[in-house]
């Protein structure tokens, strides 16, 4: 089974947390969340549409 | 030398630059980087929320010593779940079938876990070992049981991700060289087995997002017992 052939396994798990920890991480700790979740009130607030900013 | 059907799991290379490499690095240009405004386009909002949601819901049964491990937590989740995805396309690696890359992962962040209980409530963490109303004369045969079944956690962890992948994937090949070989002889049954081929594609494509989060929420389940 070529998985369990020692030659490349170093060097996939060093290669892979490098690229989890350089480039996931930083990735994913880039979406910020700005609103806060407010609690929900009566009335539905009026809304208007936006379009996207494709 | 025989070619196998496990010549798909072998490091690929191509005039000796590893394609694995190319594996690792390329899915993350399908999540870019979001600019500094309050509204983006549909691809970031989707992935943002996508990352949002999961997070709260991963963490929502742990204590708020464990809310550390949002950020990894996520990401993990991310990183599986693309290569697992990305390596269903056709003639594309998976790097998750490699038993050193999710063992890599699963016994660093295991470990993580089980030292993070023993360092900040070692009673508790050490506690865990013998589950309650246990009858005392089963009290040694048990802990010795539960301690078996805690180290064995990370070999299951990434030997199960790894067979689920790899299992698939090999199944796959398996059904669409037969489909490809009867298509001459047995048209019929070709067609047959192109339409199994397909359920097992929707199948996978299941298999490959599930194996990811179930990876994911079982090291959360090991942090919540330890935090």
């Amino acid at each position: 089974m070529p998985q369990l052939n020692p030659s490349p396994w170093f060097s996939i798990l060093l290669f892979s947390w490098l690229v989890f920890l350089v480039i996931v991480v930083p990735k994913t700790m880039n979406h910020t969340f700005p609103n806060e979740p407010t609690p929900q009130s009566t009335q539905a607030p009026k809304t208007d549409p936006w379009s996207w900013p494709w | 030398m025989m070619t196998s059907f496990f010549d798909q799991f072998m490091s690929p290379s191509l005039l000796g630059i590893p394609l694995m490499a190319l594996a690792f690095v390329l899915p993350w240009l399908l999540f870019p980087s979001p600019a500094p405004r309050w509204l983006t386009n549909r691809l970031l909002t989707l992935q943002g929320w996508f990352i949002n949601r999961f997070t709260s819901q991963l963490l929502l049964p742990v204590n708020v010593g464990g809310h550390k491990w949002a950020l990894i937590l996520a990401s993990l989740m991310l990183f599986l779940i693309s290569l697992n995805m990305l390596g269903l396309l056709p003639y594309t690696f998976t790097p998750t079938t490699q038993l050193s890359l999710n063992m890599g992962l699963a016994v660093p962040l295991w470990l993580g876990t089980v030292l993070i209980g023993l360092r900040n409530q070692p009673t508790a963490a050490l506690g865990h070992l013998l589950p309650e109303g246990t009858p005392v004369p089963l009290i040694p045969v048990l802990i010795i049981i539960e301690t078996i079944s805690l180290f064995i956690r990370p070999l299951a962890l990434g030997v199960r991700l790894t067979a689920n992948l790899t299992a698939g994937h090999l199944l796959m090949q398996l059904i669409a060289t037969a489909a490809f070989v009867l298509l001459p002889l047995m048209p019929a049954v070709a067609i047959t087995t192109s339409v199994i081929l397909l359920l097992l594609t929707i199948l996978e494509v299941a298999v490959a997002m599930i194996q990811a989060y179930v990876f994911v929420l079982l090291l959360s389940l090991y942090l919540q017992e330890n935090v």
